[in-house]
């Protein structure tokens, strides 16, 4: 007991009614926590959970895409004549525009203004911004007309003089150490500290957090929330990426590696034999054009 | 396997899984991280003790998750194993001094304004 009440002393003697923690410290935080479970809870009711469903179109076209980048990354794990075919197939549906939602208006870029979809995703995103900043704006309102000026808890680690206009807001004290906290700073403490608790209480994509929708904010500035994006654009970027992509079996060559895995052979010799045999197979199997293809990759090896 | 390369390594990566695991150790992150501020706060560490022992226990959580969530082999569940060591750790400072200055202050400061009107109304006496 010693140690702190001489650190006390002699940094200044400033005694805590334990009334201020009971009805100040406390309640603030608590305040704060509900409040975020409820914003999370507003969130949820305003966006109708995970918002308006999009369309069977809007989900196909969405899924095309996905499947021209699944066939780019697992693409080695099929036979050869079956990606080409499936490449040669998506990449030629891609440039048509066959998975699009609207073909008719391929060729140009959809105004979100004039389109409905695109009204409704602005409108979510003003409704979920409101929901934030509110809540945010009574909080500090609150504390600013009931609790101004109160000096709330001590810090226990020291800080340089820097962060006494950060620390002390609303405290206009030359003096005082920069380790004491007052209410409003104690709000700000609590809204970049509850953020993992939210995450502990409300699961990793809540809308609890006060930082994320001040991030958002600023990201708002830069372009208008949800531009729909130009998928026409994205399926020819798709196709192209494609048709650029090499295909490379995994089970090529398997036998020869099952065999030195498995220490029946060893890995410097490099049996030009099996290689050629396992190529006859296996171009039994594939179409001119896998074939062709097989070959150039061959002659690179 | 033994002849892939680095790209198709990084493709028999389930992305949905990754992210699960990651989500794992967010949540393993912030409730040590809350837990610790109050053990720091109660013990009343003040200063560079309280960040030293944040430094410890984070060192120590993320030794118990790499030995015991990923059998000492990260690199089964993330893309890079070093992950493991390093995420969220940042994140979960904001909560440690949160509940450290929480309960430094309630345990700490409030006792020794006490003690100090009880030493003075004593010597008073």
């Amino acid at each position: 007991m010693a140690q702190p009440l001489a650190s006390i002393a002699e940094s200044q003697a400033l005694y805590l009614d334990p009334e201020i923690r009971d009805w100040v410290l406390i309640p603030i935080m608590v305040v704060m926590v509900l409040v975020g479970i409820f914003r999370d809870q507003v969130t949820v009711l305003i966006g109708g959970g995970t918002g308006k469903k999009p369309g069977l179109k809007a989900i196909r076209e969405t899924k095309a895409l996905t499947r021209g980048v699944t066939l780019r990354n697992y693409g080695n794990h099929i036979q050869n004549n079956s990606f080409f075919i499936r490449k040669t197939f998506l990449s030629e549906a891609y440039k048509r525009g066959d998975y699009l939602k609207n073909p008719a208006a391929a060729n140009h870029a959809v105004n979100p203004m004039t389109d409905p979809a695109g009204m409704e995703m602005m409108m979510e995103g003003m409704k979920k911004n409101f929901a934030m900043i509110i809540p945010q704006t009574i909080i500090m309102g609150w504390i600013n007309f009931f609790f101004s000026g109160f000096v709330l808890i001590k810090l226990p680690f020291p800080l340089t003089l820097r962060f006494k206009s950060m620390l002390q807001r609303g405290v206009e004290t030359p003096d005082m150490d920069v380790t004491w906290v007052s209410s409003l700073s104690w709000y700000f403490l609590n809204l970049f500290g509850l953020r993992s608790i939210f995450t502990l209480l409300l699961g990793e994509d809540n809308a609890a957090d006060g930082m994320r929708d001040m991030a958002a904010m600023s990201q708002m500035g830069a372009s208008p929330t949800g531009q729909p994006q130009d998928f026409h654009k994205l399926f020819l970027a798709e196709s192209e990426n494609l048709e650029l992509t090499t295909h490379n079996w995994e089970l090529d060559d398997i036998e020869n590696r099952l065999l030195i895995k498995f220490g029946k052979r060893s890995p410097t010799i490099n049996d030009d034999d099996d290689t050629i045999e396992m190529e006859d197979i296996s171009s039994d199997f594939s179409d001119v054009k896998g074939k062709s293809k097989r070959k150039g990759i061959n002659k690179k090896k | 396997m033994s002849s892939q390369s680095p790209q198709n390594q990084a493709s028999l990566y389930v992305p949905e899984n990754i992210v699960h695991n990651v989500k794992t150790i967010t949540f393993i992150r912030s409730s040590m991280s809350a837990i610790t501020g109050s053990a720091a706060g109660i013990l009343g560490l003040t200063g560079y003790s309280g960040f030293i022992f944040y430094t410890l226990t984070a060192i120590l959580t993320s030794f118990l998750i790499w030995s015991i969530k990923t059998n000492a082999n990260p690199g089964v569940y993330f893309r890079n194993g070093s992950d493991v060591w390093t995420e969220g750790v940042f994140g979960g400072l904001f909560s440690y001094v949160l509940f450290w200055t929480l309960l430094y202050g309630i345990v700490h400061g409030m006792l020794c304004a006490k003690t100090i009107i009880f030493d003075v109304s004593s010597a008073l006496i």
